[in-house]
């Protein structure tokens, strides 16, 4: 057959089909639609997922929701009639919600469609509940839904790493929805901690019921329901008693720090103080806390602006978790790094004998002293009791040898290779990454070449050198558990609202120096360590008394031009190390006060000291794996 | 200048007949999908853009009289080149509208530069067949067409404008086998491509397979048709409220600015891609029924002029424009109904947008073209 004709045919075809679907549809059931249209319709009502809730490492829950119940407009259930600001005038006359403030909601939703249900307002009262349902006759295309809202059981409590929630803004609609999220304008996402590092798992899915409406706006029958799907839970390593006890011991020691410098004017007024304690074989993070703070309620149900103002406004920066954002010089803690690379670098040993004349450090041909902090000279020491003293000469003498050999490169190189410079990976958004100085920096960021004295000040953690107590607890934990560290890790595993394990956090390791530094290195650390706690002339010593199992640590005063940080950086026990602490004072003056709360961490953790004021249940953590062990 | 006269003997006046009412029903379904009846509507706007590519879609019908159609294939290379240029450039340049990059913007005025690409692969096509006519049932005669439909084809598919694509692809189908094509090689491997994807397709409904090139939602959108309640809140909804505004129209309508489905924001996307719908509610199926009448009268007349074009380049031309335009109205109507997938493409001269009407008109200009010159004697 000509190929011409089987055209026309096919076209012929193809449009009898098109004719007669259009027959059967108007012609045949057009009055079953019609009454579809005119009378009763479709329309699909949104079902709120709760969001993930998060637990602590024994399942003690730390963030739960709670029911709140919201109210939408469904543009498609509004009778002809009507129009939706009559509805909106008259539940403004009949409840207690503002008029204006409906409109604008109503007239500021971004809808595709009709279908889309626009949110009115959050958090209704009982009465205003009671009287939309009381007039529902006069108030069709209103639906109240439930909803949940963030109850926090600590409100005060682990505030920074749990993070805030906020309504979703336009950016983060858009990239969200781009990568294939379903949000929607008015929900409600992480901000900061762990609310905004896990919004993807904590977010639930939105369900959805489809109901049959009749021409008043009357709900007559539900044809479907999609069931939301709660959001995962997080469970996290932090062990809630200790959080408590540190928290608790923080805010006490920050107080009167502040209260003792308000009376005598000599003395620093510190400005923020954080801990961190975590566990050397996987790298939990067990315990993070970070002061001042505020409270996580305030952004439960959307914060008003004027309190979010006040918050950024503050000079104390409560917003910042001190543990991750803050980057400031170590002090002395670093005289761990420098050692390290005196020891691999140039031949020293742990009985290496220097000596200090006078407390002041000359590199020759140049005229400007560098001196100890003990203005007499402390005479013969080994390396090990240089360490236990913090004695700056003989660490500045290392500095000034290691520049001497490899131009200054190489102390940079060992500061990094203890993670210095570098974000430690911590699950939480924000983490700053600090800085280690060289030359190349101080040529592009100064306009100067590397100088020796750059060099030795950088030996005893001075000068351009910044690093975040959590860098600083990976240290310590490097340095105790012989050349390996984990990535610090606060959440332990992520569950399904059924509980079953959607993903769980192995251990990772972060930093591995066996190959690169000898045993021998990191036994001299440690044992200086041991002597700085133990040992009568060790500067952590006098905090340490009495203090019933072997634990190590070394000091930290920071120079800023103001007042000092202080720092303590420690590890116990000295023989099987379990856990890293680091404490960190801002502005704390001197090392002096962080190491009490160290000390006082540590008896918490070990169990010397209980942590019954938060919890009826004592936890005595790890306490027989130790008592075996010794 | 008595040309004119000479042209307009032989003119199919049924065609500007056809189009002219299309336009007409197009104006007045648009009026009422964009709420020209309420006030502060801004609905005038929508008419104002939408005549302003009717006039000069008209001048393009008016100028490209003066030509030849045969410059069309003297050109056939360069009219490719640029198709080929500005399918990628939009790629690259191009601005998205709801997950699609298909527009580029000359100065003011923006381009959907796949539309032109239809008439372009029309004008390319019907040349490269042409000159392959004594091999085309033959694998190596049907070799180079497809070469040439393809590029086109995977442009289109890389800008995610899977409507547009399907387009080109009916097209070249339709050409293929109107140019002589081997039917039993088109049969096979067309035949064999439909069942093969037929059949990724359930394996992955069924299986839960991995799917290729499609990303989910797309394919949802495709058979989402077949039971709307597969996605009832998203494009489900979509097919049900439109087979409902359809079917309540009933015999003779509501009357126009009376369909409740229409004015109360019920149907998606109402004034282009689902325009038919606010035709089936408002005027029923006498309404509809009429609609689907002139597009069958206009594609008659098509190929009446096909068979008597003056040479076998014109008639793959008009053979082309006659494909493009029977799945346009074939998938948008059928979608309207629930009878196609959604893919989003609009109805010839009915459907607001404006650079379909200019490609529409455009495609018509060239059909007059060939019916102007059928006789091979003319001066």
């Amino acid at each position: 057959m000509d190929r011409h004709k089987i055209l026309r045919i096919v076209i012929l075809l193809i449009f009898i089909i098109l004719l007669s679907r259009a027959a059967y549809l108007q012609v045949i059931e057009g009055d079953y639609y019609y009454e579809l249209s005119e009378g009763n319709r479709i329309s699909v009502r949104p079902i709120n997922a709760p969001r993930g809730r998060i637990y602590d490492r024994r399942g003690e829950i730390i963030v739960s929701n709670r029911l709140t119940y919201n109210l939408y407009l469904m543009q498609n259930e509004i009778p002809p009639e009507t129009t939706t600001e009559e509805i909106l005038t008259e539940l403004s006359n009949l409840s207690n919600l503002s008029e204006s403030r409906l409109l604008s909601n109503y007239h500021t939703a971004e809808v595709d469609t009709a279908v889309d249900p626009i949110l009115l307002a959050r958090h209704l009262s009982k009465e205003d509940m009671v009287i939309i349902a009381e007039n529902r006759d006069l108030l069709p295309g209103l639906v109240v839904k439930e909803s949940s809202l963030r109850d926090y059981i600590y409100p005060d409590q682990l505030v920074h790493t749990t993070g805030y929630i906020g309504e979703i803004n336009e950016e983060e609609l858009i990239s969200f929805n781009e990568e294939g999220y379903n949000y929607r304008g008015g929900d409600f996402v992480g901000k900061s901690g762990l609310e905004k590092e896990y919004e993807f798992y904590l977010n639930g899915k939105r369900g959805a019921e489809q109901v049959e409406v009749n021409s008043r706006g009357e709900k007559i029958k539900t044809i479907g329901i999609k069931n939301p799907e709660a959001g995962n839970d997080l469970i996290l390593n932090i062990d809630f008693s200790m959080q408590s006890a540190v928290e608790k011991l923080l805010q006490e020691n920050y107080q009167e720090l502040r209260n003792l410098a308000a009376e005598d004017e000599d003395r620093s007024v510190p400005t923020g103080i954080s801990a961190v304690v975590m566990d050397i074989d996987s790298g939990a993070i067990i315990s993070s806390t970070s002061l001042p703070d505020y409270n996580l309620n305030l952004f439960a149900r959307g914060i008003s602006n004027s309190d979010y103002q006040e918050l950024i406004n503050d000079p104390l920066r409560p917003m910042i978790d001190r543990n991750t954002m803050t980057a400031v010089p170590p002090g002395s803690i670093f005289k761990l790094v420098t050692g390290a690379a005196a020891m691999e670098e140039l031949g020293v040993r742990a009985n290496t004998s220097f000596y200090d004349s006078n407390g002041t450090f000359y590199i020759p041909n140049w005229s400007r002293p560098f001196r100890n902090w003990n203005p007499v000279g402390e005479g013969e020491l080994d390396f090990v009791k240089a360490i236990a003293r913090s004695n700056n000469i003989v660490f500045y003498e290392l500095g000034y040898e290691l520049y001497k050999d490899y131009n200054g490169e190489k102390l940079a190189g060992y500061a990094r290779k203890f993670g210095l410079g570098s974000r430690t990976g911590i699950d939480l958004p924000s983490e700053k990454e600090g800085l280690v100085p060289d030359d190349s920096w101080k040529r592009s960021q100064l306009n100067q070449g590397w100088y020796p004295g750059d060099s030795v000040n950088l030996s005893i953690g001075q000068g351009s050198l910044l690093t975040t107590p959590v860098q600083i607890v990976s240290l310590i934990s490097a340095v105790a558990a012989e050349g390996v560290a984990y990535k610090p890790q606060i959440v332990k595993e992520i569950k399904n609202s059924e509980g079953e394990i959607v993903k769980s956090f192995e251990p990772e390791i972060n930093i591995d120096l066996r190959d690169e530094i000898g045993a021998r290195v990191f036994e001299a650390l440690k044992q200086g360590m041991y002597d700085v706690v133990n040992k009568s002339y060790g500067t952590a010593s006098r905090h340490f008394n009495d203090f019933p199992l072997a634990a190590a640590g070394k000091t930290g005063t920071a120079q800023t031009g103001g007042a000092n940080h202080a720092w303590f950086g420690g590890f116990a026990p000295y023989d099987n190390p379990q856990i890293a602490v680091v404490v960190f004072i801002e502005n704390g003056g001197s090392s002096a006060y962080s190491v009490p709360i160290a000390r006082e961490i540590m008896e918490y953790y070990f169990g010397f000291k209980n942590r019954k004021n938060y919890h009826d249940k004592v936890y005595y953590y790890n306490r027989e794996s130790y008592q075996e062990n010794n | 200048m008595n040309w004119n006269k000479k042209f307009l003997r032989y003119l199919n006046f049924n065609v500007p007949l056809a189009v002219i009412l299309l336009i007409i029903i197009g104006f007045i379904s648009i009026s009422s999908a964009v709420e020209i009846n309420q006030v502060d509507s801004g609905a005038l706007r929508f008419l104002q853009k939408q005549a302003v590519s009717v006039v000069l879609g008209l001048l393009v019908v008016f100028i490209l009289q003066a030509f030849d159609y045969k410059i069309f294939k003297e050109y056939a290379a360069v009219i490719y080149a640029v198709m080929l240029i500005m399918l990628t450039a939009t790629i690259f340049f191009g601005r998205g509208v709801s997950g699609g990059a298909h527009w580029i913007s000359i100065g003011a005025f923006n381009l959907q530069t796949s539309e032109l690409s239809k008439i372009m692969l029309i004008l390319v096509l019907a040349a490269v067949i042409d000159n392959n006519s004594d091999d085309m049932g033959y694998l190596k005669g049907m070799f180079l067409p497809s070469i040439i439909a393809f590029i086109p084809f995977v442009l289109v598919i890389l800008q995610n404008d899977l409507g547009t694509a399907l387009v080109l692809f009916f097209i070249y189908l339709v050409m293929l086998f109107a140019g002589g094509g081997n039917f039993k090689y088109m049969a096979a491997v067309f035949g064999g491509g439909f069942l093969l994807i037929v059949s990724v397709i359930t394996a992955h409904v069924t299986l839960e397979t991995p799917l290729p090139f499609l990303k989910e939602y797309q394919l949802n959108r495709l058979i989402v048709f077949i039971n709307p309640n597969i996605d009832p809140h998203g494009s489900g909804y979509n097919i049900i409220q439109s087979i409902i505004a359809l079917g309540s129209g009933r015999t003779f309508g509501k009357g126009l600015f009376a369909g409740t489905q229409n004015q109360l924001n019920f149907l998606p996307e109402k004034h282009t891609d689902f325009i038919f719908s606010v035709i089936g509610e408002e005027f029923g199926f006498v309404g509809s029924a009429l609609v689907i009448l002139l597009f069958l009268y206009l594609l008659w007349q098509f190929l009446n002029i096909a068979e008597n074009a003056r040479d076998r380049y014109g008639y793959l031309i008009v053979i082309g424009v006659m494909a493009m335009f029977l799945f346009h109205v074939l998938e948008n109507i059928g979608m309207t109904m629930g009878i196609m997938p959604i893919t989003g493409i609009p109805l010839p001269f009915i459907s607001y947008g404006g650079t379909f009407m200019l490609t529409s008109l455009t495609a018509v200009a060239i059909v007059i073209n060939v019916n102007l010159r059928k006789n091979k004697l003319m001066f």
